[in-house]
């Protein structure tokens, strides 16, 4: 693995992640940006304009795009969070140049009015789809409940009245301010050809005008809310539980990450052996989610609405436990083999190792061979994880409740 | 169960900071394959059981993929959800080792690994560090042929299965899927693997454990594995663990004709949830590529018929795809959408008018698109020790043998157009299985005349 990274003038920042063993390259575009940054009347805004980036350039119409990337027989697709948008693509290693061309063409649409009015429509689908995944909308309840107020607890998608309020002079306005080099950064992993993509990267990109875009990052306050939404139509009752963690710039994180493992992986945690093995519920997981300046445990239970009192308090009750007597020697052995195998398997891919490249340059300007972060992970020690669960309380829960239940 | 296709996702940021569902991709008619020729290992015991293995260079990790031929379609009259059942006790305790012992020394080797059903299997996977694969077997020999299968922990199995059922209609696209493919199928070649809540309410241990007893056989089993692997060592441990086990083998599955027709299920989800089937070739079938080529040119990419007619030009979805799914000798091509009410009956009238057009011709440009990307997914996939071990175990079971990527791609590029009509003229976009739900019922009359 060769790491090389440079800037182009207007502060447009290249990384890659050179491997000439592999079969295939990945590229992609990491703007800093997403629902966090929106202002309230421009709610879904950032995901609203990652389809429209899909629409075409001065010189590409919309199926130009999507023929192009399917003639290198690309797999390409972008995708929208709180706060970052990726815009990726992978094909193989002949085909660097081709797929640059289009991707960096791409990062200055024309966002023409009339694709526009019809990709409206796509996002109100959208929005119509995740209404029917209950876990989604626990997930988007559960961020607004828990950064109550501050700007992480804007959603992703908009709601359907903001969406339709849009329009093309408020998304230019939105992507002058957010899509500017300084805001951005090209990743490449695999295979690549590194001089050649600099060359194409600072041919295509090289006049666009410098600019740089900011961000409020000051650690948010969070809330203990309990929300309940009593939706009848639901069999299940979803529960959604978010504390206080460590943020993507934290030290901690690694053993944020294996706590969260311990306490909630999908096999063999105590979530698992105290919820799932005895069927209380039917799923039962936490995740360790590290922000820009925030973070939280995520915890997510779906069960009968009987059973959903006892889930809720059995869960809190294992956070409890785990909290006063941390880890034991073979859980933090086991959580460290999952975490490495698993990082092992994403990182065989280009497609895999693309994620992990890139937004460990986006939210700590730092590269870290994946070698290096697996010996990381398992050099912390029990008291790590254990003095991380005392300083972060577990139980210190923002709670969504999704379902047939009027109270919880 | 099919994982939708999402194109343009928001990023699902539970599970954030590696990108999510990375489908595996890329090639083009000038794009160079890899000249390293792929190293497969085959080796079949006397009792049945088959060994599969290919070696790939520059990976640590290894993936397990073990068939057991004790899937769903098995299950006994009366005890349907029994293979499902299955799958999660074989996992609660098996041979010295409790469920929690068991799962802790998966968990200490870094198994990554799942369970789940399929009309013909039980499927076990595991991907791990190379290094772990022996030890990996080692417990899986356990869970396969000494699953402890105790009274005490087959309440909470069985009741885990009834949630999957119950759960179902809380995420209207699946249970779509779920019904579509239990009215398309003989059955109980389709039917759906979790039982129903009546069967559950009633299935004993006693029932579960004769289907454990029945049909988890060596004849008829796959073990496959993939990435770094020392062969030699495998065979041997695997002959080892599996060389003496004995049963007779399975009798086929008794099938009747399937009830197709179209359903509706009302529901008032926020989305009409539209799927529809269609007959195609099997797996192994000359017309194979062909039809894959055909369902490329519908679905493939985001410039494919569909995505763009569908979706680009009028706005009407989200989501819109045909995939091809293929039972042992048996297959169809499956189309879902999923769409507003006010818009539903519109979406339904454009697929069957794309289906309809794309037996009127198949431009060139649109054809070596689409080889191109069936190639590139094969090499993107390659990559992935996973993907390959549920390959290789895939080819064998339908073909009872191994394809070479140079093979397969070969194979691609020698359809043509007139093939890729022949196929739409012997599978007419005609008699669909449909099955909605929403809201309101949509007319799917137009579609079968």
């Amino acid at each position: 693995m060769d790491f090389r990274h440079t800037q182009l003038e207007n502060g447009l920042t290249i990384i890659t992640e050179v491997n000439g063993e592999a079969a295939s390259l990945a590229a992609g575009f990491f703007v800093r940006t997403g629902s966090r940054d929106e202002t309230p009347a421009v709610s879904g805004v950032s995901h609203f304009l990652e389809h429209m980036v899909f629409k075409g350039t001065d010189r590409r119409s919309a199926f130009d795009v999507s023929r192009e990337f399917d003639n290198l027989g690309a797999e390409y697709n972008a995708m929208t969070s709180y706060e970052n948008t990726i815009y990726y693509a992978s094909v193989l290693p002949e085909f660097q140049p081709q797929a640059l061309d289009i991707l960096c063409d791409m990062m200055r649409p024309a966002l023409r009015n009339a694709d526009f009015d019809v990709e409206k429509n796509v996002i109100l689908e959208e929005i119509a789809l995740y209404e029917d995944q209950p876990k989604f909308r626990t997930y988007d309840n559960l961020m607004s409940a828990f950064f109550a107020g501050h700007p992480l607890g804007n959603r992703i998608l908009g709601t359907n009245s903001s969406v339709k309020a849009l329009t093309t002079e408020d998304m230019r306005s939105y992507f002058d301010g957010r899509y500017c080099p300084g805001n951005m950064t090209v990743v490449g992993v695999g295979k690549i050809d590194y001089s050649a993509f600099v060359d194409k990267v600072g041919a295509m990109c090289g006049r666009w005008t410098p600019g740089a875009a900011s961000r409020q990052t000051a650690c948010p306050p969070t809330a203990t809310a309990k929300r309940v939404i009593c939706d009848k139509k639901l069999i299940q009752q979803h529960i959604g539980l978010m504390s206080p963690a460590p943020s993507c710039q934290d030290a901690d994180r690694y053993a944020a990450h294996l706590a969260a493992t311990i306490i909630g992986d999908s096999t063999g945690s105590r979530l698992f052996y105290a919820l799932v093995d005895p069927a209380i519920a039917d799923d039962a997981s936490t995740v360790h989610d590290p922000l820009d300046g925030a973070g939280g445990f995520l915890t997510f239970i779906s069960a009968e609405k009987q059973r959903a009192d006892d889930a809720l308090r059995i869960a809190l009750a294992e956070f409890k436990k785990f909290m006063d007597s941390g880890p034991t020697d073979l859980e933090l052995q086991a959580a460290k083999n999952k975490i490495a195998s698993g990082a092992t398997l994403q990182g065989e891919l280009p497609m895999g190792r693309l994620g992990a490249v890139g937004l460990d340059w986006v939210y700590r300007r730092e590269y870290l061979p994946l070698a290096e972060e697996i010996e990381t992970i398992l050099a912390v020690t029990k008291d790590q994880v254990a003095d991380l669960v005392r300083k972060y309380d577990l139980t210190a829960v923002a709670t969504v409740a999704l379902g047939p239940r009027e109270q919880l | 169960m099919q994982a939708l296709r999402a194109p343009r996702g928001v990023f699902d940021v539970a599970y954030s900071h590696g990108l999510r569902k990375m489908r595996p991709c890329a090639l083009t008619r000038r794009a160079r394959l890899p000249t390293v020729p792929e190293e497969f290992f085959i080796h079949e015991l006397p009792n049945g059981l088959t060994l599969l293995g290919q070696k790939m260079p520059n990976v640590s990790s290894a993936a397990m993929t073990l068939l057991v031929p004790a899937g769903a379609s098995r299950d006994a009259t009366g005890a349907e959800g029994a293979a499902a059942i299955v799958s999660e006790w074989c996992l609660r305790g098996a041979g010295e080792r409790d469920t929690r012992a068991l799962n802790d020394a998966l968990d200490t080797l870094g198994c990554r690994h799942s369970e789940n059903v399929q009309s013909a299997h039980v499927h076990f996977g595991s991907a791990q560090l190379g290094r772990n694969l022996e030890a990996a077997l080692a417990l899986y020999a356990d869970i396969i042929r000494r699953p402890r299968l105790e009274d005490a922990t087959f309440d909470p199995c069985r009741e885990l299965t009834r949630q999957d059922i119950v759960s179902l209609e809380d995420e209207p696209a699946q249970k779509c899927h779920v019904l579509l493919r239990e009215k398309f199928y003989p059955y109980p070649l389709g039917r759906c693997i979790y039982g129903s809540e009546q069967s559950l309410a009633r299935i004993t241990a006693a029932q579960a454990r004769e289907h454990v007893g029945r049909f988890f056989a060596p004849s008829g089993g796959i073990i496959a594995v993939a990435g770094n692997i020392d062969w030699e060592t495998f065979r041997r441990l695997a002959e080892s663990y599996f060389g003496d086990w004995q049963a007779p083998p399975p009798h086929p599955v008794a099938t009747r004709k399937p009830e197709g027709g179209s359903t509706h299920v009302k529901k008032e989800s926020a989305q009409v949830h539209i799927a529809m089937a269609q007959k195609s070739v099997p797996f192994g079938d000359e017309r194979y590529y062909a039809a894959r080529l055909a369902e490329s040119i519908l679905s493939g990419g985001m410039s494919s018929r569909l995505f763009t007619e569908v979706r680009e030009k009028r706005g009407l979805v989200y989501h819109v795809s045909t995939h091809y799914s293929s039972l042992k000798g048996l297959a169809g091509m499956f189309t879902y959408a999923g769409t507003r009410p006010e818009v539903a009956q519109k979406t339904f009238d454009v697929i069957v008018r794309e289906l309809l057009r794309l037996s009127e011709g198949v431009q060139p440009d649109e054809l070596a698109r689409s080889r191109t990307q069936l190639k590139s997914a094969l090499v993107m996939q390659g990559q992935s020790t996973a993907a390959r071990a549920g390959a290789i175990a895939g080819d064998w079971y339908h073909l009872r043998r191994l394809r070479s990527l140079a093979e397969i791609c070969a194979a691609i590029e020698k359809v043509t157009g007139e093939d890729v009509l022949a196929y739409l003229k012997a599978f007419p976009p005609r008699d669909f299985t449909t099955l909605v739900i929403g809201p309101e019922p949509i007319n799917t009359g137009g579609a079968n005349e």
